[in-house]
């Protein structure tokens, strides 16, 4: 009986021990196979340093307009703080107009400035002195180039990647404090917290607490979905071990506060506390006060739950327990804690600035052409862009306010979305882009409108006729246009009966009235006798990958761009006839600061100066007295600038491209459904294009006249030529020198002068 | 199906053309040489052709204009040169986009950028910027020739001699002395 129990005990510790051993083994094959899927997925993350992208520095030099109040603003956007002593960069002290700063070191394409200490005088609303400390002049001098982003493998993605230093040392001791106390001493798992939450829960009956330490809800955040069964825990647990069993709590952390998911909007999910600072604070996380940092944290447990937006009386509850938990650990006083309970949330009204999908998205493209992805996303890159804050900002601005009033104009049906835009603002003689906004919701890393909705671009065609026609040597702008009704046939038997916008065809008209008031039949008139094909290569000329169809219908503009397209059709008008490629990258530096790739500015002459010239001349009527006027009140006084309304059929489409001596700006308005808007060209995109064109610091359009053209008062009705006042109605327009113009009755100079003319005419 | 073809051929052809750049057969000129006084490279304010006007008043002739650059840019062009002489093209793009920017319209810049690129090989680009300070510097003749200038030197480069030749003249002409 003895040796039966013996046996039978031998035979189940035999049992139990090849269970055991088995047990071991399943555990060893299973953290082997963990410990490298962590691993690959870890270093693949924590080595990863996402190119940075940068804004275009701003150049300082004696003569360069600024306000003291848009230089403070500047220093601000750059985060220099006002001090008494300049003690450390990053710092400046003003009196009046005198600013001492002590400029941090940075990084440009062309070489690695160090900090160093200067001066700059502001008098008259303009810089009137920069020199260095020890009192020489500096002829230019670039402020930090800002940085606007980081290019990040998955789309809807972006992070503000923080390492140690970074970071405020309360915000770890607050986060071990309030989700995993015994951070600093467990292997990965915390079976006191899980019987803990276990227990909690079976007494409640449901999930109230989570057992999980910080390196589990990283590994979850990592790798798993959000499936709570029992094989993902056991699989969360697996991994937490074999991560912790490799790197050490610090680096763990680091990954935690860049990781953790802290915030939506849209697609857009905000993962890591330095991007979620910017989300709910609009400002960097090392600026933080308390209050801040506990909402934050308090955040960590249920971003949708805990929305401080949406539900500010839940996030005040937990901010509030977070603080008092804080105090109760001797992270902070408990009077400290008390008084930041007092706080209000402080969260800023809408999550805003700092974030630019519509331009990151095109240097994204420019990039994706030369490097491969994972250089972009993982070699720590650093992309100088010509992007411009204020010019964007101002773009934004125009944009949200115009939807939202046209919006309250004519609401939407039911059940349908609202008006979109997008605009897109050059430097037309470098080409370079230096704000781009893809749709209302600026923030919103959604449809790019600028570079991905082909839509109608309607009248915005006819300057490229007009210019086809002026090319031909047969044409000017005191020509006489038939604009009368016309029927064009078509293939099978169909025919084309064009209108004007008005439905009213006004007879002979002048060229530069035509263009201005954009009538369509003296245009179809003009276009079918000039050659559609001519006006088709005119695009090709200008830059469009491919030339369009040379179909009547062209001649009003049934063709469909993206903003994009257009813009670059209209920097060709805007820079004299020279077509430059639009480029956002100026150049691409490694790591180590070596230059990667540069993207120079590249010219092409596309057209004739004079005939180019002389379109633009005409174009900038449409603003002084056309389809654009009622921008022209609105645009600083005396501003000269030139452009070109367009409106697809029924109103589909809203366009204004247009530029001044320094910038070209193109907007669209339209619904995403391509449902009619009731919105005009004239009304919705050129009033965002004047808020835009009037918020930059721009000059007039006005190149120096080609010698071969001359002025010439004509009537604008009329196209005849007249003596200075003696026409109501006088436009001054450049022609070829030795025009033969006829005078308006009345209108000549003494008969010996027509005589003499009549001479010359014949 | 053969109007299809026709299209399709006719959209190819006309993508053909739109590659080749805008360029004058030769170079063109907008005022001829000998022509009526004070028509060589000046621009004119709007040429009078009523010489017996009610009252008479001479139209003012314009002083030719002249172009310099600004301290700033100055600076910059310095610094290009010495970065062009190191055979850091790169650079010294670089630094002229940075002048370019401060002044976009002075032919000075664009024919700094264009003899750097001469200098680094792209006699096209050289070219192309030429004709851009060219018309930047209408009104202006000592401008003009030195757009002229570079421009001859640029079509040396690409080996097409009797073009450059006659760029050459023009600014031969234009020069102040």
């Amino acid at each position: 009986m003895k040796a039966r129990t013996r046996k039978r005990l031998r035979g189940l510790a035999i049992g139990v021990a090849a269970l055991a051993a088995l047990a071991a083994l399943a555990f060893a094959i299973a953290f082997f196979y963990y410990d490298r899927e962590v691993a690959q997925q870890f270093e693949g993350r924590r080595w990863t340093v996402p190119a940075k992208v940068y804004a275009a520095p701003i150049e300082l030099y004696v003569g360069l307009p600024f306000t003291i109040d848009d230089f403070l603003a500047e220093l601000e956007r750059l985060k220099y703080r006002a001090a008494t002593e300049l003690d450390r960069p990053g710092s400046y002290r003003r009196r009046r107009g005198r600013f001492e700063i002590a400029v941090r070191a940075a990084r440009f394409a062309d070489e690695l400035r160090p900090a160093q200490i200067i001066a700059v005088t502001i008098e008259g609303n303009a810089i009137s002195g920069l020199r260095a400390a020890d009192g020489a002049d500096i002829p230019v001098f670039r402020l930090d180039p800002l940085l606007i982003g980081s290019i990040f493998p998955i789309h809807g993605e972006d992070r503000i990647v923080l390492t140690p230093d970074d970071v405020p040392p309360l915000l770890p001791a607050a986060i071990k404090a309030v989700e995993d106390r015994k951070f600093d001493t467990h292997h990965g798992i915390d079976l006191e917290a899980i019987a803990r939450a276990l227990w909690v829960n079976l007494r409640a009956g449901k999930v109230e607490q989570g057992g999980s330490t910080l390196t589990q809800q990283l590994v979850k955040s990592y790798f798993l979905d959000g499936r709570r069964t029992l094989g993902r825990k056991l699989e969360e647990a697996m991994m937490a071990l074999a991560l912790e069993a490799r790197y050490d709590k610090r680096d763990l952390m680091t990954a935690y506060i860049n990781e953790i998911y802290l915030g939506q909007q849209g697609d857009r999910a905000i993962h890591g506390f330095g991007l979620a600072s910017q989300f709910w604070f609009a400002k960097p996380l090392d600026e933080l006060d308390l209050p801040e940092l506990a909402l934050l944290v308090a955040i960590v447990r249920g971003p949708p739950y805990y929305d401080p937006r949406r539900f500010p009386d839940r996030a005040r509850k937990r901010r509030d327990l977070v603080l008092r938990v804080l105090a109760q650990q001797g992270i902070v006083s408990g009077e400290a804690a008390a008084a930041a309970a007092q706080a209000p949330l402080g969260v800023a009204a809408r999550p805003s600035g700092g974030y630019y999908p519509a331009y990151l998205d095109f240097v994204r493209r420019t990039l994706r052409r030369d490097y491969k992805e994972a250089d972009l996303t993982e070699a720590g890159l650093s992309v100088f862009t010509s992007f411009d804050p204020r010019a964007q900002l101002a773009a934004e601005r125009a944009i949200e306010t115009e939807l939202a009033r046209l919006d309250r104009t004519r609401p939407p049906p039911a059940g349908k979305s609202g008006l979109e835009g997008a605009a897109i603002v050059t430097l037309p003689q470098s080409g370079e882009v230096i704000a781009m906004v893809g749709g209302r919701n600026v923030n919103f890393d959604g449809l790019n409108r600028a570079l991905a909705s082909p839509r109608a671009i309607g009248s915005l065609v006819k300057p490229f006729v007009y210019l086809a026609a002026i090319e031909s040597g047969r044409w000017n702008a005191t020509s006489v246009l038939d604009d009368t009704p016309i029927e064009v046939p078509l293939s099978k038997g169909k025919v084309w009966r064009p209108q004007n916008y008005s439905r009213y065809a006004n007879g002979p008209v002048s060229m530069v009235r035509a263009l201005s008031e954009s009538l369509n039949l003296a245009t179809v008139h003009l276009g079918l006798d000039v050659g559609v094909a001519k006006v088709a290569q005119m695009f090709g000329r200008f830059g469009l990958d491919a030339t369009p169809a040379p179909l009547p219908s062209l001649l009003l503009g049934a063709i469909d761009l993206p903003p994009i397209d257009v813009a670059q059709l209209y920097n060709g008008l805007a820079n004299g006839g020279f077509h430059v490629p639009l480029r956002a990258v100026r150049a691409v530096v490694d790591a180590q600061g070596e230059r990667l790739g540069a993207y120079p500015v590249k010219i092409a002459p596309v057209a004739a100066p004079d005939a180019v010239y002389q379109v633009d001349r005409m174009m900038t009527y449409v603003i002084a007295r056309g389809t654009g006027r009622a921008a022209a009140a609105r645009l600083p006084r005396g501003l000269i600038v030139a452009g070109k309304t367009g409106s697809s059929s029924d109103l589909r489409d809203g366009w204004f491209a247009g530029f001044s001596g320094t910038h070209l700006a193109v907007v669209w308005i339209g619904y995403d459904d391509n449902r009619p808007t009731g919105v005009t060209g004239s009304s919705g995109s050129l009033i965002v294009w004047q808020k835009i064109m009037s918020a930059l610091d721009t000059t007039s359009w006005q190149p120096p006249m080609p010698e071969s053209l001359e002025d010439m008062a004509i009537d604008y009705a009329s196209g005849l030529r007249v003596t200075t006042g003696c026409s109501q109605d006088e436009v001054v327009v450049a022609v070829p020198r030795g025009t033969p113009t006829p005078y308006m009755a009345g209108c000549a100079p003494p008969s010996g002068i027509v005589d003499w003319l009549r001479g010359i005419i014949r | 199906m053969q109007r299809v073809v026709l299209t399709i051929s006719l959209a190819l052809a006309l993508g053909a053309c739109a590659t080749a750049p805008y360029e004058p057969a030769a170079p063109v000129r907008p005022s001829a040489p000998g022509a009526a006084p004070g028509e060589a490279g000046v621009s004119q304010s709007p040429a009078s052709p009523n010489p017996a006007s009610p009252a008479p008043v001479p139209e003012p002739v314009p002083a030719p204009r002249s172009h310099r650059l600004g301290a700033a840019t100055s600076a910059l062009v310095t610094q290009a040169r010495s970065a062009s002489a190191q055979g850091d093209f790169d650079a010294a793009a670089a630094t002229l986009e940075r002048a370019l920017r401060i002044e976009p319209d002075n032919p000075l810049v664009w024919i700094e950028m264009g003899r750097m690129r001469l200098a680094s090989g792209d006699a096209a680009q050289a070219q192309y910027m030429g004709r851009r300070a060219l018309a930047l510097a209408a009104g202006a003749p000592r401008e003009q020739s030195a757009s002229w200038r570079l421009i001859a030197e640029a079509l040396r480069a690409r080996g097409r001699n009797a073009e450059a030749q006659e760029a050459a003249r023009r600014a031969d002409e234009l020069a102040v002395p």
